[in-house]
């Protein structure tokens, strides 16, 4: 009982930061525009300060656990010429968020790339109209889903997990997460509902789609108290948020298992440290995340079939290396043996022991095997 | 053996005729080219050298228009020149080798062969003959229709007819096989070129299907004609040499009769009968008054102790300077007789300088142009030659080594342009503004200079924009006020122009609206081929137009850097005007304020400075 109330003190504390940043964001969103404002009126040409992102001002905090932006800026002015184009874009894209967050309407980067062609706004291509999303990330310090700018969904999730709806329409509806065995998808409404409850223990974030559906058959959110999301791949923004809610607000410890090679390894890193893409955000990153597999030390351990690797993978595995957050434990020794071995495995590679050896066996040995580290 | 046999001479027409290839007559399409070519530029030349403005016109019909290409086509060219006198006309065109350009000055053509050989191509592809119609004073025209004789390279004339008529000029028809559906293009090229090159020139043309092309002149005044000079020492070989020694060379006085009367009426001893000694001790008196013919036979009398009726009975064969023996024969005794010369005696010198010819210094400064007495000394000492060398006296390896110092030896000025005729900078700035209309322009006449002995003048000019509408660099080629249009990828012009960076200039070659128009004049236009369509890349010539071309770009640089900087400041401009009002718009609704801001101020400011930039730039380069 003591339990439950506590829970539902968290949830409303949760509602309150949540309209707190919501009205944080508006109030920001307004400076900048009253500063212009005066500018103009003064006659003198505005200004965006944006944080930096150029690789020599991007450094990794260690205490974070994560990459953050150095101090250095750069200033977009209206009176450079050669500006003034994407300042009217970044003004344009902090009017667009505006609207956005005021309406509650939820917007994709490429919704984002039309709307500006009603307001004279000439984006040449997406590429140009998502980095200007970047640069008001950066002006904000806020990611582009609390001003209600999405990717395309390509994650999904499953288990006995209840939400409660906050979007417009659906406010106050709940939702368990276990009804429908395809799982559900990571969109804006999954991302701003309300956690409500769980009776899981623990959350299996699994890079691939065909494992998902068979952890879903094999109902390993039963038999290991779980809830399995599928990241698609590199974990989407609003997946890593996700995750960190159900770390931060339900305390469920995270476990990540990927494809048996470098790139896998990485999923898992940017899913505990964030990228370095990202590197002007925070709250992306559940530090305390565990790769649970495939390690590079598994594919002889569990003897299974190898790929070999590309000239890319070898290169990308040399790159990794030099990176600040392999250079100890788990990480750098996983990471120099599969440079060593240059052969990789995947998911699916457990197959050749039959289709449920993955579950049956592997699962309970690494859960059991992560609890020690 | 019967090896004598293939040793037949040939005419120079019937050599023509076989080679007629080289001559640019190689088929139908570049025939009717060719004659074209060699018509209107005889017209243009002899107009020229008349100091007549040139009006041409130039008719192509075809004999039977239903017929396809190649077919028979009548091409008449009728001028304003000077015409031909009506006895010349017979050997003028119907002979080959037969002309009046074989001065050293700049014409379009070089010898008037072409002509002929156009003639001569008409002949043998229709046997129909060329009728001329000459009149050379502005009273009586001759017709001529004739044919030519190819072995015997003479004119057969089939018609000959007089008229009068007031209007002065040329009129020659030719009937030939031609291609005019491919030859079309380039010869309305040639004709407009031409008109761009010859401003001062009117020049019609009534082209088969009907067309008429007029280009009327824009300019009432010709260039200066171009004046014959002697050759400069440069470029001069050991044949030349030779056959110039054959001129100075003074012969030994044809002693008749006439040559008589003349030493007589010199010496004031015209009547009576005179005595050997008699006629010495006169000539002592009036020596100085005496002409150089007279001084030789006086000479020669001295040595024979001769009066004048000795004279009259003998006739001098040989003066022997080396055995100091004089040959004569004698009518009276019917035998040779050789008297002695005494060397000491005053004669001997006078007889000896006549034969020896002139001294080295006297022969250079005379006979050729830039030489002066200290430059003929400076040389003689440079090529080891004793300056009063006699040059009727050297030997053949002295004229070879002659020859090489007068090719080696960089004392001498550059050669006379006076004998060149440029087209001058106005008037070609003129032809290229009616022709395009250019945003830009400049033009530039180099001062002359000279390649083996020829003097040369680069004209260029360079245009950008306004009616240009090929895009990449464009080059118009003239060499001697002739366009040249086939062959342009082996010229040197288009060598120099390809060699530039035009990045250098602010130029996008491949894109800009360019043209280049580049004319030599020479009186040796070093042509890679016969045809006369390329010039060859001699060192001299190719570092003059890489001369002018960058002076010229540097200017074109000037204007696009001006230009260049207009476009950014109105494209600043712009660029305020577009994007405030949208700024002003979105942080009204961003800030909840009600009202826009003022912002129409700054963008007025933003032009305005804009605009003082650019008058800045204007006063610095004016």
């Amino acid at each position: 009982m003591a339990k439950k109330q506590t829970k539902k003190e968290t949830k409303k504390q949760n509602k309150k930061e949540k309209i707190d940043k919501s009205k944080k964001l508006i109030e920001a969103l307004k400076n900048h525009g009253a500063q212009i404002y005066e500018d103009l009126e003064n006659g003198e040409f505005p200004k965006f300060s944006i944080p930096n992102r150029s690789i020599s001002n991007i450094i990794y905090d260690k205490k974070l656990r994560q990459y953050i932006l150095g101090t250095n800026t750069s200033l977009r002015s209206a009176r450079n010429s050669s500006q003034l184009r994407s300042f009217t874009q970044l003004l344009w894209l902090a009017f667009f968020a505006n609207k956005l967050t005021h309406e509650k309407k939820s917007s994709t980067l490429r919704d984002v790339y039309y709307s500006s062609q009603a307001f004279a706004i000439d984006f040449e291509d997406q590429q140009e109209s998502d980095n200007i999303i970047v640069d008001l990330e950066a002006v904000l310090s806020q990611p582009r889903e609390d001003f209600f700018v999405f990717p395309e969904e390509r994650s999904s999730i499953f288990g006995d997990l209840t939400i409660e709806y906050t979007i417009p329409g659906y406010e106050g509806k709940t939702q368990n997460l276990s009804s429908h065995p395809d799982g559900y998808a990571i969109g804006p409404s999954m991302t701003s509902a309300e956690l409500s409850s769980t009776s899981a223990e623990l959350v299996i974030a699994i890079e691939k789609g065909g494992l998902f559906t068979r952890f879903v058959e094999e109902q390993v959110d039963k038999k290991f108290k779980s809830i399995i999301i599928n990241t698609g791949g590199q974990a989407p923004r609003s997946t890593r948020t996700l995750l960190k809610r159900l770390h931060d607000e339900m305390g469920l410890p995270v476990v990540i298992l990927t494809d048996g090679d470098v790139y896998g390894e990485h999923i898992a890193m940017v899913i505990k440290s964030g990228s370095a893409n990202a590197a002007h955000l925070r709250e992306l990153t559940v530090p305390d995340a565990k790769w649970m597999g495939v390690w590079a030390t598994d594919i002889d351990k569990f003897k299974l079939p190898t790929i070999p690797m590309t000239e890319s993978d070898i290169k990308r595995c040399h790159d990794l290396l030099k990176d600040p957050r392999y250079q100890e434990g788990l990480w750098k020794r996983e990471l120099e043996v599969f440079t060593k071995i240059k052969k990789k495995a995947e998911l699916e590679a457990f197959s050749k022991y039959g289709l449920n050896n993955i579950t049956e066996k592997y699962l309970p040995k690494k859960l059991e095997e992560s609890k020690s580290f | 053996m019967s090896s004598k046999e293939k040793f037949n001479q040939i005419s120079p027409s019937e050599f023509f005729y076989r080679n007629r290839d080289l001559a640019g007559f190689s088929n139908p399409t570049r025939s009717l080219y060719t004659a074209v070519r060699e018509f209107v530029e005889n017209s243009l030349d002899a107009c020229d050298h008349s100091g007549i403005l040139p009006n041409i016109h130039m008719t192509i019909k075809a004999v039977d228009p239903e017929k396809p290409d190649p077919k028979q086509y009548i091409l008449t060219v009728k001028d304003n020149g000077p015409g031909i006198p009506s006895q010349h006309v017979p050997l003028a065109f119907g002979t080959v080798l037969y002309g009046s350009k074989f001065g050293l000055k700049q014409a379009r053509g070089m010898f008037g062969l072409g002509a002929t050989m156009a003639i001569l191509y008409g002949q043998i592809t229709t046997n129909k003959p060329v009728k001329v119609k000459s009149n050379a004073d502005g009273k009586t025209r001759f017709d001529y229709e004739m044919l030519l004789d190819i072995q015997k390279n003479k004119p057969v004339i089939l018609k000959k007819q007089e008229t009068s008529s007031s209007e002065q000029g040329l009129s020659v028809s030719i009937c030939l096989d031609g291609d005019y559906a491919k030859a079309g293009t380039k010869i309305r090229d040639y004709v407009y070129q031409t008109s761009l090159i010859t401003p001062y020139a009117t020049i019609s043309f009534d082209d088969p299907k009907g067309e008429k092309f007029h280009h009327k002149a824009i300019i009432r005044s010709m260039p200066p004609a171009p004046t014959i000079i002697s050759p400069h020492p440069y470029g001069i070989d050991v044949e030349t040499i030779r056959r110039m020694l054959v001129d100075t060379h003074y012969q030994i006085p044809n002693v008749d009769d006439k040559m008589i009367e003349k030493v007589r009426k010199e010496l004031g001893m015209a009547k009576k009968k005179f005595t050997y000694n008699e006629i010495m001790k006169k000539t002592e008196k009036k020596w100085k008054s005496l002409t150089r013919p007279v001084r030789v036979v006086i000479a020669l009398m001295s040595f024979l102790e001769a009066d004048f009726e000795k004279l009259k009975r003998i006739r001098i064969e040989d003066v022997d300077l080396r055995n100091n023996k004089l040959l004569y024969w004698d009518y009276s005794t019917s035998e040779t007789i050789a008297a002695d010369m005494d060397v000491e005696s005053p004669y001997y010198k006078q007889l000896a300088n006549t034969v020896q010819g002139e001294s080295l210094t006297q022969f250079l400064t005379k006979r050729f142009q830039r030489v002066g007495p200290t430059a003929a000394v400076e040389f003689c000492k440079f090529a080891k030659f004793k300056p009063e060398t006699r040059v009727g006296n050297m030997t053949d390896q002295e004229l070879v080594k002659l020859s090489d110092a007068l090719q080696t030896y960089e004392g001498f000025r550059s050669p006379d342009p006076t004998c060149l005729a440029p087209l001058g900078e106005s008037p070609l700035e003129k032809g290229i503004e009616r022709r395009f209309d250019p945003d830009f322009m400049a033009v530039i006449q180099r001062t002359a200079s000279a390649y083996s002995g020829f003097p040369f003048v680069i004209e260029m000019g360079i245009a950008y924009g306004g009616n240009i509408e090929s895009r990449g660099t464009t080059v118009y080629r003239f060499a001697n006020r002739i366009p040249l249009l086939y062959d342009e990828g082996s010229d040197v012009v288009l060598k120099v122009v390809k060699d530039t960076d035009w990045n250098r200039y602010k130029v996008k070659s491949d894109s800009a609206p360019l043209v280049i128009v580049s004319h030599i004049c020479s009186t040796r236009v070093p042509y890679k081929t016969v045809g006369k369509e390329n010039v060859a890349d001699r060192p001299e010539i190719e570092k003059e137009l890489r001369l002018a071309l960058q002076f010229l770009s540097r200017k074109l640089s000037g204007y696009m850097s001006k230009k260049g900087q207009a476009e950014a400041a109105k494209k600043r401009a712009n660029l305020y005007s577009k994007y405030l009002p949208l700024v002003a718009q979105f942080c009204t609704e961003l800030s909840g304020k009600k009202k826009e801001p003022d912002y129409q101020k700054m963008i007025k400011e933003e032009t305005a400075i804009t605009n003082t930039d650019e008058n800045k730039e204007v006063e610095k380069n004016g």
